[in-house]
Parts: C-alpha cells; structure tokens; sequence
C-alpha cells in the first residue's frame, strides 16, 4: 500500500467558510492508499510548511496531496518543502479546492464532498507519480528587444551595461519611439529630446547592442533560454556602411510631397529622408511609395550627388536570423483615431469633433509637435490652416477613453496630466490667448503630478470645465465648440482658434500578430498581458518573455522607464546562471513501440519533435522513431492526442494517470 | 495483359533491379486467389491477374518478412496506389525503394464487382513506376461516394445504434481487419496495451464498441477505402461504412481525400490558418 501524506489547508476563511475542512479530512482518510489526511489553517505559512517537512520523515511518505489553492499559486512552495525533507519534488500533487470548489460554490454539502472528490484524485495521480529530475537547458545569454522607444531603449541599455549583448529590433527608421517626437514633459516641464537623444546615442553606440532599425519580427521559435529569432530587414536602399549621413541626397531630392509621419502630417518630407534631425542612426530611408526613380526608374538624382556612393536602388528585403536567451517587448502605443475610419469595428469615433474634416481640429501628439523646438513651425504655436496664432484653443480630454459606446472603457492615464501640459505650453508661448479644457475627472495621481495641473490652472489660468463636448462646427473661420459645464449646470459654447483631442491609446499596430508569435496573452484591446498583476508585472505567461512600457497598458515616460529596468532586472536575473532548470513534466516517446508515422513531428507546435534512428552497434539502422527534444518541449499534450500508437506520453501527467484519475472519481 | 505482367516482372528479377515481385498467385485454378512472393525469375510463370485479384498488397511492404527480402516490385490496382501514397506520407515506405507496377484495372469481382469498384475513380493508378494494359473505364458521372452512408445517416439515432450493436454484437475480435490493413502497421497496436488498459480486448459488446471506433478513429483522413477490412471480415461487419464517413467528414470540412495526391500534407497533423474552427464550441 502506497503510503500518502494529505494536508488540506484552510486558507485562513478561503475554504473553510465553505468547505467543512474537518469532515473532509475524516473521510479523505478513508481513501486507500492514504497514510494520514492532515487539515491546517494556513498550510503555505512556516508552520504549515514545517509540518509537511516533519509529516514526510516521520511518516516516510511516498508522495503528498495538497488540497489548498491553485498549482499556479504555491506548487513551487510545496514542492520545495518536499524537496528539504528530502523527497523527489515531482511526487507532490496539488487538489484545487479553493479556485475550483470553496469559491465557486456556495452550498456548504456539496463543496465538501466536491473537495473530497477532488482530493481522490489528486490521490489516484500521486500513486502513480514516478520521481523525476528537472531538465536542465543551455541559455543564450543575448537579449531581444523588441522596439526601441524610451521603455526599449532603457531596457536594451541596462541590459548591456551589465555586459550582455542585445539585439534591439526597431520597425520605424530611427529610434526614439513617441518620446522622440514630444515637446516638454510632465510634471517638470523638461525637455523630451534634450533627455532622450543623448540615450538615443548611447544606445546607437553600445558595443553591445545590435541596432536593427527599419527591421520588423518575422517570426519567433524556440522556447526560453534558446529562441531563434527570424527579422525582416525591410530594404533600405542605402548602403549603411558607406553613408555618412552628409543630408546631400534628402537635400536635392526633388519630391517633397509626402505627409511627414514624424510630425503626424503637419509637414511634407523628402522621398528620400531622414525620419527627424536628431535620429539614430543618422542615415537616410527611401520611401519606394514616393521615390520617382524605384516607381518609373527615372531621376537618381540622389544616387548622383552621394559622394559615397552609399545609394543602392536594387536593395532588397533581407532575413537574418539572431539566437537569444530572453525577449523583451517594448512596441509601444498609438492614439485612436477619432475619425470615422476604424481599424478596430468596436470603435465608432468622434465624427461631431470634425477631426480631418477641419484642419484646426488635431490630436495631441500633433500639438506636441506643433510647440516642439524641433516641430514644423519651429515651436511656435500656429494652427495647421492659416498658419496664425490662435487666440482661444479648446483643449478635450478623454477622446475615446472611458467611453465604451465610442471607444475604449479604460483610463489612458497620461492624458489629464499632458493637457495640463499642453495649455501651459501655449500659455507660455502665447500670453494674451486663453486655454479651454473639457474635462470628465482630473486623474493627478503621481509624484508632483496634482500640483502640477493646480499651477495650470491656478498660475497659467487655463480655464476648466467638468462636461463633454457635443458638438463641433466651424463658422467664420472659428471653431464654434458647444459643450456642457455640468458643475454650474449651463451649457457653454466657445469661438475656439484650434481644437485640441486628448485620445486614447491603444496598443500599437501589429502588436497582436507579435503577441501571437511570441505566444503572449493580450486582452480585448490588444494590451499584452502579464503573468500576475501584481507579482509578476513584466513576465508574461510565455516563460522568457517580458514586457514593460505602453505595450502593456496606458503608462506615462516614468513609469514605461521603471517598467523596462524592471523586465532588464528579470533578464539579467536568467542570465546570471549558466543554465536554465525547467519542470521536467514533458513528453517522451516509447521509442521501441513508436511506428514512426511522425504524426507527431507533424503535428507538434513547438518543432520539438524530430526523425531519430536508432542503430545497433554495427552502425545498422534498426527502426526509425520520433524523438523529443527535451529543451523544447512545453508538455502540451498534442503528441500523446494525436499519436496512434500511443507510444507518447507526458512525464507527471501520463495516461495511466488519468486514467488513475478518471477511476477514481 | 497477364503476359505483360509476367514479362514486366521477370525482366525486373533478371535484371536485379528488384529482388522480390509482391503479386497475385492462385494454387488452384478454382481456388482463391492470394498473394505471393516471387524470388525466382522462373516463377514468374505463378503470377495470376484476373477479377478474383481482391488484395491490396500494399500491407506487405511495411512487413519486416518482406522488408529483409530487399528491394521489391509490387503490383497495384488504382485503389492499392492510394493507400501507398498514405505509406509514403507516413514514412512507412521509401518511395525509391519500390518499384511500382501499375495494373489498368476496371475492378474486380465476379459475377458482380465489388462494392468500392461500382463507384471507383481511379481506374488508371497513379504514381506507378510503369503501367500496364489500359481501361476505357471511368468514375460513373454525377455519382455520391458516400451514398452509402448517407442513405444510412437519415434513420434516427436509436436505429443507427441498433444497427451497430447489432453488428457489433458478431464481432470475435480476430483483427483480421487490422492485419489486412496497409495503414495498420503500429508495431504494437493500442489494443494490445496493458498500462493502462484502453480498450477492453474480451469480445463483449462494450469492448467491440471501443475496439472498431477506435481504429475508424485512427483512419480518418488517412483510410482510402480499398474495402479490404469488409472484405476479410469473418462476421460480416460492414466496416467500410464507418471508415467512409470519416472521409466524408475529412473532404467535406477540409477538402482532402487521402492518397490522392502525394503532395498534399495528411489532413491530420497538418494546420491551416482558414482551417474551419467551427466544430469548437
């Protein structure tokens, strides 16, 4: 007879309120094969713990169920106390009565005997658990991260400072991310590219890191420790090791009719460009959509003038491929668009607000080009149609956030402390001119944050109204901005100059298909998901992957900086070993019975299956098999589904365990 | 045409090219038609080719006997070179180390045909190494395939039952049905596991039950309805009925038939992103 330790814990009220813990352990006694059924109050606490430790000496159990909360929760913490009384880890099995009884059920009877149910088979899997050794893998010790805003850009920089190599893969010509492109932040009022371009620098001359600008993440296989990672370089058309970044070629380029995207459309650019003065690197991009000489084969007036002869109209799309242990994904945020077209049908947007049909209606991240030094108006604050000051500029909070009838149901968190912002800077530009602002609630949590939009209201005198914005229409060559100012109870309508939308912000374009490479959750916005949101903030349930910055949710330049040293912390944490131990609960292959049909191989979504021969010592083949490999395997399952033979089967969860199971109950 | 073959097999055995010719062979010429091993180029002579030529002789490549003989010809019927197509699919067989000698073939069975050979579509083998003799013959226009089980799929639920317990109920659990099978070639069946025990081997109904779903289980979107399981069933159990509405199901959701095509990746194991989702619920 098997002898089995079971320790039902209480979970301080969690299961006792609903579960009769006390009769539960008198008829899980009854169950064979069990040596003692043990109840404590908090079995995860020391005491708890230390009881197991003792129970397992002095009983000489052979394995132990723990019917208390989720594996998820404390199978690590109780598979360590196995281990300190000397125990094979792999012989403890967790009974959920908690997630999957107390707190799903209400009728005090049933949830007992559900509880009882579920420990029997807890029972029936651990008498048939065998002692396993966890697996050991090799680690690469080389970082992905993927996109280089402010939050990629400090985590590729902690990373190599403590002397490992990155690979920092960027989609947009430059780095630099949104920060690049902003004026003055929150709440000091600070220069955004006078703190960003120096780190844009650094990062560009890092012996550790590997820039790939204008690249984006083809695929992504491999498990933790060892992924290979596939880029597209997209062609570049320029010889970067030959370019000098002289300006020569942008300089006589003669299109100049494209929409400048770094300043969201309020400037043309060349075909040939450099995405902004201050980019890293410094070297120029054709745009094929507008380039005259890729479209007819006509021109080359830039490959005429470079003297280095860095101009190659021929380039092509390029793959390479780069082994890392960790990844980081750091791909940022975009703002939703509040005009009628939607890459998102749950969104209708602000048709009203007249964005894109009046000129003088823009975004904020327009605005913050606009008052930028490095802007199109040279931060003067001008408004897009006639290029005048504008005397009176309505300022909206909340475009699309917190609205789930138009847009998200979320907080985008930066916005209340950004319009602030935004009207001090006009303000300061623009003395005699009157700053409007709509607002639901003024969320100023945050170091310095309160006082800040305090100052913006009470020093630089922007005038705040608590109501929503109904309607926008333009007479006269003024913006005529109709609202409600729901604490004095009236409506208000405004001669506005300009229009300023607060929107919301969404997680960046493609950041789902990324999601779905790395196998990272996301939720019904496309945010990645962390593993715990409290615990375990920038791991995700993908083992290896990190996340940090807007990616994850709205998130303002401090917090996206303390995000992205926190997930370069967990990566350096993995590489400060040598090799990674893994749970080894994967799939091995009978490789006597296997008909090497490779079903599997077909089949398994992690490649870790492959054709294996196995020979005499002749060196004579004497039957094909499958063969796992153990480094890559996840322990899904598939092949033990799919093989026909059934000659696979996972360690710690084999068929005749379930089947064990199954009897039992 | 049974010259042709002759000739075809002993120039092939001459010449060294195989060293062993699977074909049909009949002791007695009243008697039944099986298959045979042929080593000898004088033997050839024993090769028989008429409409009592049932087998699908491509179980025999996967058989450890035959693979020791060394490389091997093989006769095959339109039918017998879908279920080759599956072997090389699987890795059972290395297509270059078999000669395949295709048979124009306008099916077999007398004084009737047999039932797979009324709604046949591959009169011509395909993938052969050589052809001989030719057939007019042609898949019969606007047919059903699975007529059969659609015919059967309109009675109720409880009389279908009835009709399988029924059937079942004869079965003795010979497996002749698995040893005739060219796409039965596990080396240890899952019927004869013992830890755990997945299904019951007594001959109960409930065993029975388990046993021949299972295995129509293991031929979906793999069994290319050669019929021989029905044929060498000893209680009669039309098991081609089952093994017909898997393929139904394979080509009406994912638009393939198995051993048509070589190039076409097995339906099972084989993901596409338009692959319908719609039987998750």
């Amino acid at each position: 007879m098997a002898r089995i330790g079971v320790f039902i814990c209480w979970c301080g009220e969690n299961i006792a309120r609903t579960v009769d813990v006390k009769r539960a352990t008198e008829e899980v006694e009854q169950i064979p094969g069990v040596r003692f059924a043990i109840d404590y109050k908090y079995m995860c606490s020391d005491p708890g713990q230390t009881m197991v430790r003792d129970k397992i000496i002095a009983e000489r159990l052979q394995g132990l169920v723990i019917a208390s909360c989720s594996p998820h929760m404390h199978m690590k913490t109780f598979r360590a106390a196995a281990k300190a009384a000397g125990l094979n880890p792999y012989l403890v099995e967790m009974a959920n009565i908690r997630e999957h009884c107390s707190w799903v059920h209400q009728n005090r009877e049933e949830a007992t005997a559900k509880a009882v149910e579920l420990i029997r088979l807890a029972v029936g899997k651990v008498i048939q658990d065998k002692p396993l050794d966890a697996i050991k893998v090799p680690l690469t010790k080389r970082a992905l991260v993927i996109g280089a805003g402010v939050a990629g850009i400090q985590a590729s920089l902690d990373i190599a400072e403590a002397g490992h190599e990155v690979v920092l893969v960027e989609r947009e010509p430059s780095i630099g991310g949104k920060m690049a492109g902003l004026s003055e932040t929150f709440p000091t009022l600070d220069c955004s590219q006078c703190i960003l371009t120096p780190r844009m620098v650094e990062t560009g001359q890092h012996p550790n890191i590997k820039l790939y600008t204008w690249s984006e993440i083809e695929s992504v296989d491999g498990s933790v420790g060892n992924f290979t990672v596939t880029i597209r370089k997209k062609a570049r058309y320029i010889d970067m090791s030959k370019c000098t970044g002289c300006g020569e070629c942008w300089n006589k380029c003669p299109m100049s009719k494209t929409l400048n995207d770094f300043d969201y459309g309020l400037s043309k650019r060349k075909a040939i460009y450099l995405a902004f003065p201050q980019a890293v690197p410094a070297r120029p991009v054709i745009d094929k959509n507008a380039c005259t000489k890729l479209k007819t084969g006509k021109c080359g007036i830039c490959a005429k003038v470079c003297a280095a002869g860095a101009i190659n109209y021929e380039d092509q799309d390029e793959i390479v491929t780069e082994q890392v242990g960790a990844i980081v994904v750091a791909t940022g945020y975009k703002l939703y668009s509040i005009g009628q077209e939607q890459d998102n049908e749950k969104y209708t947007g602000y048709g009203e607000y007249g964005y894109g049909k009046y000129p003088d209606v823009i975004d904020a991240l327009q605005f913050e080009r606009l008052s930028s030094a490095s802007g199109p108006t040279g931060g003067e604050i001008r408004r897009p149609s006639d290029g005048a000051v504008p005397k009176s500029v309505v300022f909206i909070a909340c475009v699309g956030s917190r609205d789930p009838a138009k847009g998200v149901s979320y907080c985008s968190k930066i916005c209340c402390m950004y319009t602030a912002k935004h009207t001090m800077l006009y303000k300061h530009k623009v003395h005699e001119g009157t700053a409007h602002v709509f607002y639901m609630d003024i969320r100023a949590g945050g170091k310095n944050y309160d006082e800040f939009v305090r100052r913006a209201i009470e020093k630089d005198g922007a005038k705040y109204y608590r109501g929503r914005v109904s309607k926008i229409t333009e007479e006269n060559g003024k913006l005529i901005v109709r609202a409600a100012d729901t604490l004095a109870g009236v409506p208000v309508t405004i001669e506005a100059d300009m229009v300023v939308l607060a929107s919301a912000m969404l997680p960046s374009t493609g950041a789902t298909e990324l999601a779905q490479k790395l196998k990272v959750g996301y939720d019904e916005y496309g945010f990645l998901s962390e593993s715990h949101p409290k615990l375990r903030p920038v791991e995700t349930n993908s083992a290896g992957v990190f996340i940090c910055g807007a990616c994850h949710g709205p998130k303002d330049i401090p917090e996206a900086v303390a995000q992205a040293s926190a997930a370069a912390g967990k990566v350096q944490v993995m590489f400060a070993r040598n090799e990674l131990t893994r749970d080894p609960e994967i799939a091995k292959i009978n490789e006597q019975n296997c008909a090497a049909c490779y079903a599997c191989v077909r089949t398994c979504p992690y490649n870790a299956i492959e054709k294996a021969e196995i020979r005499d010592r002749q060196g004579n083949l004497v039957k094909m098999t499958a063969r796992v490999n153990p480094g890559l395997c996840m322990g899904c399952g598939t092949c033990v589904a799919v093989c026909p033979s059934k000659s696979a089967d996972i360690d710690g969860f084999s068929e005749s365990q379930i089947y064990e199971m199954i009897k039992n109950l | 045409m049974i010259e042709e073959i002759r000739q075809t097999c002993r120039t092939l055995l001459e010449a060294g090219t195989v060293n062993v010719v699977i074909a049909y062979g009949q002791s007695n010429p009243d008697g039944p038609v099986h298959p045979i091993f042929v080593t000898k180029p004088d033997d050839v002579e024993k090769i028989v080719w008429n409409k009592q030529c049932f087998a699908n002789l491509t179980t025999y490549l996967t058989r450890k006997e035959v693979k020791s003989l060394g490389k091997a010809a093989i006769l095959v019927k339109g039918c017998d070179a879908r279920s080759l197509v599956v072997l090389v699919q699987e890795s059972q067989v290395e297509r270059s180390d078999v000669h395949v000698i295709g048979l124009a073939c306008e099916g077999v069975g007398e004084p009737e045909l047999a039932g797979k050979c009324r709604v046949c579509e591959v009169h011509m083998p395909v993938g052969v190494d050589v052809t001989i003799g030719s057939t007019e013959a042609a898949a019969p226009e606007g047919q059903n395939r699975y007529a059969l089980v659609d015919e059967f799929m309109k009675k109720s639920p409880e009389e279908r039952m009835a009709f399988w317990k029924q059937e079942f109920e004869r079965c003795v659990r010979c497996y002749a049905c698995r040893g005739v099978c060219p796409l039965c070639y596990c080396n240890q069946c899952i019927v004869d596991k013992n830890r755990p025990v997945v299904i019951d081997t007594s001959a109960t109904l409930k065993g029975n039950f388990a046993w021949n779903i299972t295995r129509a289980f293991h031929l979906a979107g793999r069994c290319v309805s050669c019929g021989e399981c029905t044929r060498v069933c000893p209680a009669g159990i039309d098991l081609r009925m089952l093994n017909a509405s898997l393929a139904q199901s394979a080509e009406k959701h994912f638009n393939y038939r198995a051993g048509m095509d070589p190039e076409t990746p097995p339906v099972i194991g084989t993901y596409n992103a338009e692959d319908k989702e719609n039987f998750i619920r």
